[in-house]
């Protein structure tokens, strides 16, 4: 995050700038790299914001901008050395409120993460909320996501980490079978309502997603962890491909496209058929491609290859059959 | 146009933060002509005896700017002079900028609200989120890491959203072509947001009907046409209604109960059993909760043969027509 350097709008730049000066101003003296690790920017991005403060100020009673009315800073340190040092301050006393957005967001997001187990002080919680909400300059939007109830698996993986033995448990795969596997936990995961969990699966012998809803008796074992999130580096994309996966070709309607985007590779190839999106996408196995297309009735229609097509059929037909009896 | 060429133009971030300054240090307010003609990056394109109405147009551009981070630019009238544009005269009064001083963070603290503006990873509130964090680690509180890694997200991937979230924040009227299930034509709706709520992973509208104050709760994903909105705020109390539409959409989650037969050891006894508020009954049918019956009914269609519906008829129904339809697709 440190060293990526994102273009900044004009008022982004402003946002920064209100907000490095209060922080410059509790340090009597820090580096420039350690002011960007601090807010996660790139060290030129910290160099000109600080150079624009050290030439900023206010007119004043001659509105002429003397040298009193303005900040200033060791210039020497900053040259030579790479460290800020503000020598002289206007106008700004203390950092800035939350706008009533800004606040919205993080109560949203806190409410939307209370089932974590770093959340379980529920108090806590709340006077946090309380504290976002007075700290706005006006009233937070209202804008909520739903919590997810506690999790005894989200406890286990914590304690997992923190004790650092292996955790097990029984886990439905996406064909329906159920295994036990003994996993080093790595990260949480979640989309909306969906929550995932990955972890090094000594079963399989990589790094796996586990739904959270698919697994049952999770336990605790007494056997060390062996892959840490350090040896690691967990890829991106939740759903990964393989080589050797089934190619199938799908149309989509066009307004459903959001709901499967999840399940397509970034950059697949979408063309427009007629009314609908046709892509090709890759499964591991028939089993989650009927299970996704069954989801979308009249949404999404596979057209190829015809056992494929005969997969999704079947699943269909034979949950039809449920109900003749 | 005004005199000075882009070369000797000052920086846009460099005007906006000298008109938040000199605006923060003003006790009285200041009017815009000596605005105008004093602040850094206005002064030196002012007109003393002309025409300054590019840079005025600029100097509302720049309060819109600056009052989108929240920060609290008033205009006060003269009082001798009261609707005066002229002697109108604009300050940052302190007491509203600065956070207050008991608002003050601990790292467990931080390291929660880092989190929690992780989550939002597209959109406006991803830029709000980061903003806020921004503002936080202003503060130079630095965060504890968490144990175990997280990388939660709420997706805002309705088009509607963006729209609808700035009509809420604005308090402005909008209007929208909404498409119910087994509906063959979408109505138009004019309504008052209240507030955006995500319930079951889905976003929802929380709106005042303007013709009859009747609130109504829509499925962001069943707005079929782009939003327009009203110019003009509209007069309706936000406060708490996230609140109640969370409620309401709970009311009903809890009013809708359907009883399912799961094959045992299949992936949908997994996670059906485990979905929020799910009853197992000791013959082993799981009663479950559901908020739109057309939605749920798609979710129990992709567990095909792994699920069979006893109640009520409607959901039957409405999964057993889906299936044929899948069947027919792929025959």
């Amino acid at each position: 995050m440190a060293d990526r350097a994102e273009p900044q709008r004009a008022p982004d730049k402003l946002a920064f700038l209100l907000a490095l000066v209060p922080y410059l101003m509790d340090h009597d003296r820090v580096s420039v790299e350690k002011t960007a690790q601090h807010f996660g920017m790139a060290v030129q991005q910290i160099r000109d914001a600080v150079s624009l403060i050290g030439v900023s100020g206010i007119p004043g009673e001659t509105a002429t901008y003397q040298h009193g009315d303005l900040f200033d800073i060791d210039w020497d340190a900053f040259e030579e050395r790479d460290e800020i040092v503000l020598t002289n301050r206007v106008a700004i006393d203390d950092s800035p409120r939350f706008s009533a957005r800004e606040a919205a967001a993080l109560i949203a997001g806190l409410q939307y993460l209370s089932a974590l187990p770093e959340h379980a002080d529920r108090d806590a919680v709340a006077s946090l909320m309380t504290k976002l909400s007075r700290g706005a300059s006006s009233e937070p939007s209202q804008v909520a996501v739903e919590a997810r109830d506690s999790d005894d698996t989200l406890r286990l993986a914590r304690a997992s980490v923190q004790t650092g033995r292996q955790l097990e448990f029984d886990y439905v795969n996406g064909q329906g079978r159920s295994e036990r596997r003994r996993i080093d936990p790595l990260r949480v995961e979640s989309v909306d309502a969906d929550w995932y969990l990955r972890g090094w699966c000594h079963l399989r012998g990589a790094v796996r997603t586990f739904r959270l809803d698919r697994i049952t008796a999770p336990v605790l074992t007494s056997a060390a962890i062996t892959h840490g999130s350090a040896d690691l580096t967990l890829p991106d994309a939740l759903f990964e491909t393989s080589d050797d996966d089934l190619i199938v070709t799908v149309d989509i309607a066009p307004g459903a496209f959001t709901l499967i985007a999840d399940y397509l590779p970034d950059g697949v190839r979408m063309a427009e058929h007629g009314d609908v999106l046709r892509t090709t996408v890759r499964v591991s196995h028939y089993d989650g491609l009927k299970r996704l297309v069954a989801g979308l009735p009249g949404l999404a229609t596979v057209i190829g290859p015809p056992e494929a097509r005969v997969a999704v059929a079947q699943w269909a037909l034979a949950a039809l059959a449920r109900y003749e009896s | 146009m005004a005199s000075g060429n882009a070369s000797t133009r000052t920086p846009v971030e460099e005007r906006l933060f000298s008109l938040v300054l000199a605006l923060l240090a003003t006790d009285g307010g200041l009017t815009k002509a000596e605005i105008l003609s004093t602040v850094q990056g206005y002064r030196q394109r002012y007109q003393h005896s002309g025409d300054n109405a590019n840079l005025e147009r600029q100097f509302e551009r720049d309060k819109d700017d600056i009052r989108e981070l929240g920060i609290p630019l008033e205009t006060a009238d003269d009082p001798g002079d009261t609707g005066n544009n002229q002697t109108l005269r604009y300050r940052i009064p302190r007491g509203a900028y600065d956070l207050p001083s008991d608002i003050r963070f601990s790292s467990e603290e931080i390291t929660l609200l880092n989190l929690a503006g992780m989550v939002w990873r597209e959109g406006s509130l991803s830029a709000q989120s980061r903003r806020a964090i921004l503002k936080l680690r202003s503060l130079g509180v630095v965060s504890t890491e968490p144990l175990l890694g997280y990388a939660p997200r709420v997706r805002v991937r309705d088009a509607s959203f963006e729209p609808l979230s700035t009509a809420l924040e604005k308090r402005q009227v909008v209007r929208f072509a909404y498409l119910k299930p087994g509906q063959e034509r979408a109505t138009i709706r004019t309504v008052a947001p209240l507030a955006l709520v995500q319930h079951q992973g889905r976003w929802h509208l929380f709106a005042a009907e303007v013709a009859t104050g009747a609130e109504k709760t829509f499925l962001l994903r069943r707005i079929v046409s782009a939003i327009t909105t009203a110019p003009d705020p509209y007069p309706v109390s936000q406060d708490g209604q996230a609140g109640r539409a969370m409620q309401g959409l709970e009311n009903v989650w809890a009013s809708h109960v359907a009883r399912v037969e799961a094959a045992a050891d299949s992936d949908a006894s997994s996670r059906l059993s485990k979905r929020r508020d799910t009853v197992l009954e000791p013959s082993g049918v799981l009663s479950l909760h559901y908020s739109d019956e057309a939605i749920f009914a798609d979710e129990l269609a992709a567990f095909g043969p792994e699920v069979r519906v006893l109640e009520p008829e409607t959901l039957i129904q409405a999964v057993t027509s889906r299936l044929r339809r899948i069947a027919t697709d792929h025959g």
